[in-house]
């Protein structure tokens, strides 16, 4: 957790300023998670604990290969690693579940509502061998197919699906312009042009995580990767945010943006072929959320462009248009907690354009650990909030 | 007064199964004679008539008020709408007597005088030299250009009378449009209405001229053994009418039909009423290749029972306060905007009395058949207006195209055989009615 | 034809939501979405284009080119013409864009005609603009809030699938007797926009019932390639003849080719659980 900071160059203010702020918010994480660790272990005995074990060791999973009927299952991670995790269920390129950010020595639970089939997960580091997860037919499964209000959700993923299209389009854009300037060694103008690319993924991150291969490439944090920034395996964005502004050069970039065109281009296609439902949306949102709320406010995840307010802003838009294409339906169903959410995004959306300069939003160095934690505590309530959203209109 | 109208039909029924009791008895004696026949016809050839046991059946012209209105509807109707000629008093006088004179004959049926030979007929025989009665009716009404035309009669137009405008969904052809005069003309048989109309285009030549009529007809159904009454079939095959006020109270149709004295209506209107008329043309194809389901939620009731979705008979009565949000009987369902059964559309209530029509083919090919909607109401604004404002943009709206129609002033009936229609409306304009050469 | 309220959406797909028992087991709802999504693109691509046409359409109308705006009329309705059950779902800008003068008591001579009909009677009958630059700032203003009112719309799956039938219903009720174009006798652009719009719905869900019904799609195939080949008879240019060119033999396949269309694609809704 405290590495990012090993890798910004000295010199710049506020640079210097974020590497003392990042690693206060690291510690702080740190020493809360750890009294939690030590919690659990005396007083919940993994024997008793409720959930299906799974022990990530350094090369394997323990047990490798699991059989669960379909629908919820609850898994308990433990990382018996010394580095930090993800824990993913993957249908074959698809990412249906994921855990991000597991720490050494701890657990965490993930609940997945899975349909029967054959899935992998992902044990340790992303280059690690898989283990197998086989889901059987249940009663609850089949009660799910006979579900006769999903057809009104079709109207309102259909849009969704056409956003993607478009943001997808977008994004692929911003990509090729990028692209040409790097080719053309030209950085400031590939500086300029790096944001310009992140808005419209930011904005389909919740689905365009879903397809493990491809966020692999296009953006794995070197947080996550064995030789972090000198791993073979960190590539895509951060790779080229790396040089960009880390290494202030565009040397080695080219082979890595053709590399990304084609990454994104090829989420595009998938993209227009992704088959949407409703709880796909409400749990990817919510993952999001969560995922913003407990390790990238904290933490932050621009690690050398800065820009992740911005990219904050765009997450929630993104899970926001989600959350607002169903809202016809859903609070129909669920006025209660449709009207929840809409309140906490308007409160998320208030304190990040109050954390607006008149130039747009500070580096993320900036931002004090305090407001960091105001943002992340706010963005917690939206999570958890959505969080709520499938069980309330009946689609658990 | 919601219950009033689900439980309608006492008297009406009662007084049909006198008509229909006679007329059975009528029909066995024809039936016998048919039978008794020369060798040469015997029963059973390809053109011998249908057999009616109904032709006598008779409704009375005399009264406060015209039939046709709240009389239980024949077979077959007809509205002819006509532009008068007839311009002065004494011109308006002899076109409202002669009107008078022929619908009492051809009400009451009757044997029209013989002339000679040289002469063309009288009548033109299309019923036989001897007249039946057959159930007829025609009901006079005058447009709002019968007053705004007439200088003399400018001040005494019916309050609410107006020239029928566009609604959204219109499009109103000219030619099927409005009329100084509209007579209904109904009875049992399409027949008797063509013999009635030609009668009276026959004897009025000078004084009016037909701009358009249209025809239509609805089914007879078998008598149920219990005796209750069904409404009959539209053409989008749902029952039309089971929501209609029950024309036998007359308490009831004082309220809804009749102008009464001492309102703000003039006071040689009282016995009078408005009467809506609008044909609409039903795209039969495109309805018929409709899901059944979705054409019960676009008109708000089952098809086959003609019931609302909560209930079990079409005379049951949706209880719209149960279901707020619609999710029952769909908000914009025609009979749920037609008539919200709550207390503020109590006073947009009429009786309805349509037919169905069928035309012939359209330019594309299609059938261009539908409703001649006739609606009688004591104040055109909340009653048909209201109605039609509030189902504008309903669904059915894509199955449906108003084409033609009007608004107009039914008259108070003729008392007696001394009194004649219209008598009120001149005496009111101050024209010595009596001193008039007819 | 601009009969359904925009209001009226929401019920139906509420309603919608009671599904049906005839669905073809196959088909999950949910396989309605990728189809529903790339019609809204496809409807999106016409509104763009229509846009892109009604502007020079109106602007050669405005600069008094009557030659040109002549030329620039057919086809720039084929834009409209081809997404017509969705244009249609907002009634108000219908009207104004796309009534007819017999939707109208005065006919041509009412004030409320207005739209590429009332330019076409303009064009086609005075030959000349006079007087149409109102209209034309009207139909371009209309068109541009149509595109940005469906840019907005979520799309009732029902009036998407049901659209391949309600284009063949238009055709049939009121386009085969050449009434439509009266003006410009331009009928037959309207045509091929009608068709290659229902067939386009067609094609979306045609891998959701091919295998569950294959005789079905290709009979409506068959039927779409007969109107295909009829109207090919009558391509002149980029465009085609004038509708009085139509034979009467064409004409009665055509129409027969359209009532059969009608018949079956009214039955797609239900196949796909959209009752």
């Amino acid at each position: 957790m405290t590495q990012p900071t090993a890798h910004i160059p000295n010199g710049l203010p506020s640079q210097g300023r974020m590497r003392l702020a990042v690693a206060g918010a690291a510690i702080l994480a740190i020493a809360g998670l750890a009294a939690f660790y030590y919690a659990s272990r005396k007083v919940q005995p993994i024997a008793a604990a409720s959930g299906l074990l799974v022990t990530i060791n350094d090369e394997t999973c323990v047990p490798g290969e699991l059989t669960v009927p379909a629908g919820r299952n609850t898994f308990r991670i433990v990382n018996a690693t010394n580095r930090a995790v993800e824990w993913e269920i993957i249908d074959g390129v698809m990412v249906l579940e994921e855990r991000e950010n597991i720490l050494p020595g701890f657990t965490q639970t993930v609940t997945a509502k899975l349909p029967a089939g054959e899935f992998e997960i992902t044990c340790g580091l992303l280059n690690h061998p898989r283990g197998k997860l086989h889901v059987t037919p249940s009663a609850e499964s089949a009660a799910d197919a006979a579900r006769p209000a999903l057809i009104a959700f079709v109207g309102p993923l259909a849009e969704y699906q056409v956003y993607l299209a478009l943001q997808g389009n977008a994004l692929l854009r911003a990509v090729q312009a990028l692209d040409a300037a790097i080719q053309a060694g030209d950085l400031a103008q590939a500086r300029a042009l790096y944001a310009d690319t992140r808005r419209p993924y930011k904005l389909i991150e919740p689905m365009a995580e879903s397809f493990a291969d491809l966020d692999h490439a296009i953006a794995p944090v070197a947080d996550y990767l064995e030789q972090r920034e000198a791993d073979p395996a960190f590539t895509g964005f951060h790779r080229l945010e790396y040089g960009l502004f880390a290494k202030n050069s565009t040397d080695g970039l080219a082979p890595v943006s053709t590399k990304l065109v084609a990454d994104v281009t090829a989420l595009k296609e998938r993209l227009r072929n992704l088959k949407l439902s409703p709880e796909r949306m409400n749990s990817g949102g919510a993952r999001l959320i969560a995922a913003l709320a407990e390790t990238r406010i904290p933490a932050g995840e621009e690690h050398y462009a800065q820009t992740d307010l911005a990219e904050f802003e765009a997450n929630l838009a993104g899970v926001t248009r989600m959350m607002r294409l169903m809202q016809p339906v859903t609070s129909k169903a669920a006025p209660a907690i449709v009207a929840e959410i809409e309140a906490k995004t308007v409160s998320v959306e208030a304190a990040l354009a109050a954390m607006k300069g008149p130039d747009g939003y500070p580096p993320y160095g900036e931002v004090s650990a305090e407001s960091r934690r105001g943002l992340s505590q706010k963005m917690q309530t939206l999570a958890g909030a959505i969080g709520k959203l499938n069980a309330a209109v009946g689609l658990e | 007064m919601t219950q009033d109208i689900g439980k309608k039909r006492g008297i009406l029924t009662d007084r049909r199964r006198l008509l229909f009791g006679l007329g059975a008895a009528g029909g066995a004696m024809a039936a016998g004679l048919g039978a008794a026949r020369a060798d040469d016809r015997t029963a059973g050839q390809v053109t011998d008539a249908p057999v009616s046991d109904r032709t006598q059946q008779r409704q009375p012209f005399y009264g406060r008020h015209q039939a046709g209105i709240v009389t239980p509807r024949p077979e077959h109707g007809m509205i002819a709408s006509f532009d008068v000629l007839a311009t002065s008093p004494a011109e308006v006088k002899r076109l409202f007597k002669t009107l008078t004179d022929r619908i009492a004959f051809l009400m009451q049926g009757g044997t029209p005088p013989a002339l000679d030979p040289g002469l063309p007929p009288a009548d033109s025989g299309i019923l036989g030299p001897v007249i039946p009665p057959d159930n007829l009716t025609i009901t006079v009404s005058l447009g709002s250009s019968f007053f705004e035309q007439r200088d003399w009669l400018a001040d005494h137009k019916p309050l609410r009378l107006v020239r029928m405008t566009r609604f959204p969904n219109d499009a109103l052809e000219a030619a099927r449009c409005h009329g100084d005069l509209s007579l209904q003309i109904s009875s049992n048989s399409q027949d008797t209405n063509i013999h009635a109309l030609r009668d009276i285009l026959k004897n009025l030549p000078d004084l009016m001229v037909l701009r358009w009529k249209q025809e239509g007809s609805v089914p007879a159904l078998p008598a149920k053994p219990d005796g209750t009454r069904e409404s009959a079939r539209n053409f989008l095959g749902f029952r039309d009418g089971s929501a209609n006020p029950d024309g036998g109270n007359a308490p009831l149709m004082d309220r809804i039909v009749w102008i009464q004295e001492g309102g703000r209506e003039p006071g040689w209107a009282a016995g009078g009423t408005y009467q809506a008329v609008r044909i609409i043309r039903n795209f039969v194809e495109r309805w018929d290749r409709t899901p059944l389901g979705e054409q019960e939620r676009i008109i708000g009731r089952m098809k086959a029972t003609g019931a609302p979705f909560d209930g079990r008979t079409e005379d049951d009565v949706p209880d719209y306060a149960a279901d707020p949000a619609g999710m029952v009987t769909p908000l914009d369902a025609h009979i749920r905007l037609a008539n919200p059964r709550v207390a503020e559309t109590q006073a947009n209530l009429m009786l309805r009395r349509p037919f169905n029509y069928s035309n012939g083919v359209t330019k594309s090919g299609q059938l261009e058949q539908g409703l001649l909607f006739i609606a009688y109401q004591a104040d055109l604004e909340k009653g048909f207006i209201a109605v039609q404002t509030r189902l504008s943009g309903e669904p059915l709206e894509e199955y449906i195209k108003p084409i033609g129609g009007g608004y107009f002033f039914t008259l108070p009936g003729p008392v007696d055989k001394a009194d004649f229609l219209g008598r009120t409306l001149l005496e009111a304009a101050g024209q010595a009615v009596s001193g008039l050469k007819p | 034809m601009h009969f359904r309220r925009y209001f009226s959406l929401s019920a139906f797909a509420l309603a919608a939501a009671a599904g049906s028992g005839l669905a073809l087991a196959a088909v999950s709802p949910l396989d309605l979405v990728k189809p529903v999504a790339d019609y809204k693109i496809y409807v999106s691509e016409k509104l763009e284009t229509l846009l892109t046409d009604t502007k020079a359409f109106t602007s050669a109308v405005k600069a008094g080119d009557v030659a040109k705006a002549k030329a620039l009329f057919a086809p720039t309705r084929m834009s409209y013409e081809a997404i017509e059950p969705i244009a249609e779902l907002f009634s108000d800008l219908d009207a104004s864009i796309d009534s007819r003068a017999d939707d109208h008591e005065k006919a041509e001579k009412d004030p409320g005609f207005t739209g590429f009909h009332r330019i076409e009677f303009q064009l086609f009958s005075e030959n000349s603009t006079e007087g149409m630059a109102p209209f034309a700032d009207k139909l371009l203003a209309d068109v541009t809030e149509l595109n940005k009112r469906i840019t907005d719309l979520t799309l009732p799956p029902e009036k998407v699938v049901g659209g391949a039938a309600a284009l063949m219903e238009e055709v049939a009720a009121t386009k085969i007797s050449g009434e439509e174009d009266r003006y410009s006798h331009t009928d037959l652009w309207d045509f091929k926009a009608n068709f290659d719009g229902s067939k386009k719905i067609f094609d979306l869900v045609r891998p959701l019932i091919e295998s569950g019904d294959g005789a079905f799609v290709t009979k409506v195939a068959g039927n779409f390639t007969t109107v295909d080949t009829t109207l090919a008879k009558y391509k002149s240019g980029s465009g085609y003849e004038l509708y009085d060119k139509l034979s009467e033999d064409d004409r009665k396949v055509l129409a027969a080719a359209v009532n059969t269309l009608a018949e079956d694609l009214s039955t797609l809704r239900g196949k796909l659980g959209l009752n």
